[in-house]
């Protein structure tokens, strides 16, 4: 059994994204800490905390997807038709 | 105008044998967690506005008893559904019983040979279609409040859905409702006597008259609602653009397009983008060039969605724009419902994050206008927040209005941050100054001062009479036919006004 160790929940060093945005997980953008520190400040969030809160919008954000309807038509498709056909009487 | 200082234990002994003891509550938590609403709130006197007390009625009977004993004793009586109206609807502005409708919830048959179900005003939109799901069917009022919101708010707001271009808002899908009147007569009101008809010519239009009424007119206590077939296939788009004029012309191009699977089409103005480039959960990476994005989405039956939708991505590529991609495009029209109230996004002028609140100004802008209105009303948010830096421009965006006819006027809706724990009278009164001009800037460009929630709160609520002229009085001349006493929400619209020349 692999117990909670404390030093793998320390999340990836900020990677610089603009000027107001870090990224320390793939894919997920944090407001820069510099811009928390006169009225809120930000937390510490354990690596799988952090994960499990993306993690569950997503699941989130796929289900109603689903409760919507039953399947997206896929916009990248759609644009690589139009481009296949101007391409082909330009 | 009904007031009241105090509740004595008659008028509770009378609430507890109309509804049950338990289901009457004074308890200081139950009352003050029904004296606001999201919308930007005068924290600081929040007292005035707390109920004396809760009743949680059951039934038409119970809500017609509960309004005649209002009556008797001049009490005023105050609906409150799921409690995210924006204009302060249900709030209690002169106290009183607040009338919260959750208990009625029961869900009907689902009559799908007449395409039609009735529920109780507590019915959530969300949960109704989970249950429709295996059916085939849906209920599709769609709000951005989707999960909050419940039915009898909706006829109360005559509440507009995100989804309307293509299945229409609430007046077109709720059928016929059940309304307790001020007086405690219990009448329906829908296509002639008809319950689940879709067309009369019988009689005047009184389904309209009794929706969006800010719970003035009465308390709706059951509804017959429209159901459509499931989509089958969803299309949505997001297209990144250079400028602001560029966005709006494209989206005046795909709005005229004539697809009948439109259900709406989005612009967001650079400020808007820039509110999205500081979020943190959802930022989406946009290139330095983005000023604006022009997004539509369509529903329907496959056969055709995807053909319309191929021809609206042809449009769009014309515009020189760049698509964002199916990821980002599906998940961000999947986040509709939660994009809006996002408290850490707050910024200070000095860019520090701040945790306010989410505020909108909604209205319904002539499609030619929107460019304008867009500036003025930066102009005017601008010239607050100069003054007061508790407030912050968290930006624009515009969204086709029409039933079925996605043309001619937009939705546009401007979203200010406020630090609320900051407000005092000071700020109260600029906030309220503010939306008034906003309000003014609308009726100014031909436009109507709200198109989704309602023009009820202070500052809008002035101009009201302005933008309605005469059609006002007559609004006052029924309010007073039909609530002689005012104990039905007194204090909104201005309607108090209407039994003040005796
Ligand atoms: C994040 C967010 C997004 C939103 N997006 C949208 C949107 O896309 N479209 C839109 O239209 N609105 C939107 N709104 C506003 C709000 O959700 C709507 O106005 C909604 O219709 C209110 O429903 P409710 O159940 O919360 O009603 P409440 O806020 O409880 O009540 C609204 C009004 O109706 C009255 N009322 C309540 N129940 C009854 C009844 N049974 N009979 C008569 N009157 C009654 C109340 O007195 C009040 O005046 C949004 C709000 C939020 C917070």
């Amino acid at each position: 059994m692999q117990g909670y160790r404390r030093a793998d929940q320390t999340p990836p060093p900020a990677q610089r994204i603009t000027d107001l945005v870090v990224m320390r997980h793939e894919h997920i953008y944090e407001v820069d800490p510099d811009l928390m520190t006169e009225h809120v400040e930000q937390q510490h969030i354990p690596a799988w905390d952090m994960l499990r809160m993306v993690d569950s919008r997503l699941e989130w954000l796929y289900m109603l997807q689903a409760h919507f309807s039953d399947e997206r038509v896929s916009g990248e498709e759609l644009l690589a038709e139009i481009e296949a056909e101007e391409a082909s009487h330009p | 105008m009904a007031t009241v200082t105090a509740l004595d234990d008659r008028v509770l002994e009378g609430l507890a044998e109309i509804v049950g003891h338990q289901y009457v509550l004074t308890s200081k938590t139950a009352r003050i967690n029904r004296a606001r609403v999201p919308s930007m709130f005068a924290v600081h006197r929040w007292e005035e506005h707390v109920p004396q007390v809760v009743v949680l009625p059951a039934s038409a009977h119970e809500v017609s008893e509960i309004v005649k004993l209002a009556n008797r004793e001049r009490i005023p009586v105050v609906p409150r559904a799921g409690g995210t109206g924006l204009v302060d609807g249900a709030v209690p502005l002169n106290r009183g019983i607040l009338v919260d409708i959750k208990r009625m919830d029961h869900v009907g048959e689902v009559d799908l040979a007449e395409r039609a179900i009735t529920v109780g005003p507590g019915v959530n939109m969300f949960k109704l279609n989970e249950m429709l799901r295996p059916y085939g069917v849906m209920y599709p009022d769609n709000p951005a409040s989707y999960t909050c919101a419940l039915v009898g708010g909706r006829i109360g707001t005559n509440g507009w859905s995100l989804l309307g271009a293509r299945f229409g808002h609430v007046r077109n899908l709720v059928i016929s409702f059940e309304i307790v009147l001020p007086t405690g007569e219990i009448i329906r009101v829908g296509e002639g006597g008809g319950i689940k008809t879709r067309s009369s010519s019988s009689g005047y239009r009184l389904k309209e008259l009794f929706m969006g009424t800010q719970g003035t007119l009465g308390i709706v206590t059951e509804a017959t609602l429209e159901l459509v077939k499931r989509p089958e296939a969803e299309f949505s788009a997001f297209w990144l653009q250079r400028s602001y004029d560029t966005a709006w012309k494209t989206g005046g191009e795909l709005m005229r397009s004539g697809y009948a699977t439109i259900a709406g089409v989005m612009l967001f103005d650079e400020r808007k983008v820039d509110f999205v480039r500081r979020d943190d959960e959802a930022y989406v990476p946009q290139p330095d060039w983005c000023e604006a994005v022009c997004a539509f989405a369509l529903y329907g039956n496959r056969a055709e969605v995807r053909p319309a939708a191929k021809e609206m991505m042809r449009i769009a590529k014309a515009s020189g724009g760049e698509y964002v991609g199916d990821e980002i495009a599906q998940l961000d029209w999947s986040a509709r419902h939660d994009r809006y109230a996002t408290p850490l996004h707050g910024r200070t002028p000095n860019g520090q994050v701040a945790p306010m609140s989410w505020h909108c100004e909604d209205a319904g802008i002539p499609y030619p206008k929107v460019p304008e209105i867009r500036k003025r009303w930066h102009a005017i948010v601008d010239d607050l927040v100069a003054r007061h830096p508790i407030f912050d421009d968290w930006g624009m965006f515009s969204y086709t209005n029409g039933p079925y006819k996605p043309w001619g006027d937009m939705l546009c809706e401007i979203d200010v941050g406020i630090w609320e724990e900051h407000l005092d009278d000071e700020t109260w009164g600029a906030w309220v100054d503010c939306k008034r001009e906003i309000a003014r800037a609308s009726i100014e460009v031909g436009g109507t001062i709200s198109a989704a929630h309602g023009s009820s709160r202070a500052g809008e609520v002035d101009l009201v009479p302005l933008e309605l002229g005469g059609a006002y009085d007559v609004m006052k001349t029924i309010k007073r036919a039909l609530d002689p006493n005012n104990i039905m929400n007194p204090g909104k619209y201005g309607l108090d006004s209407a039994y003040e020349d005796g």
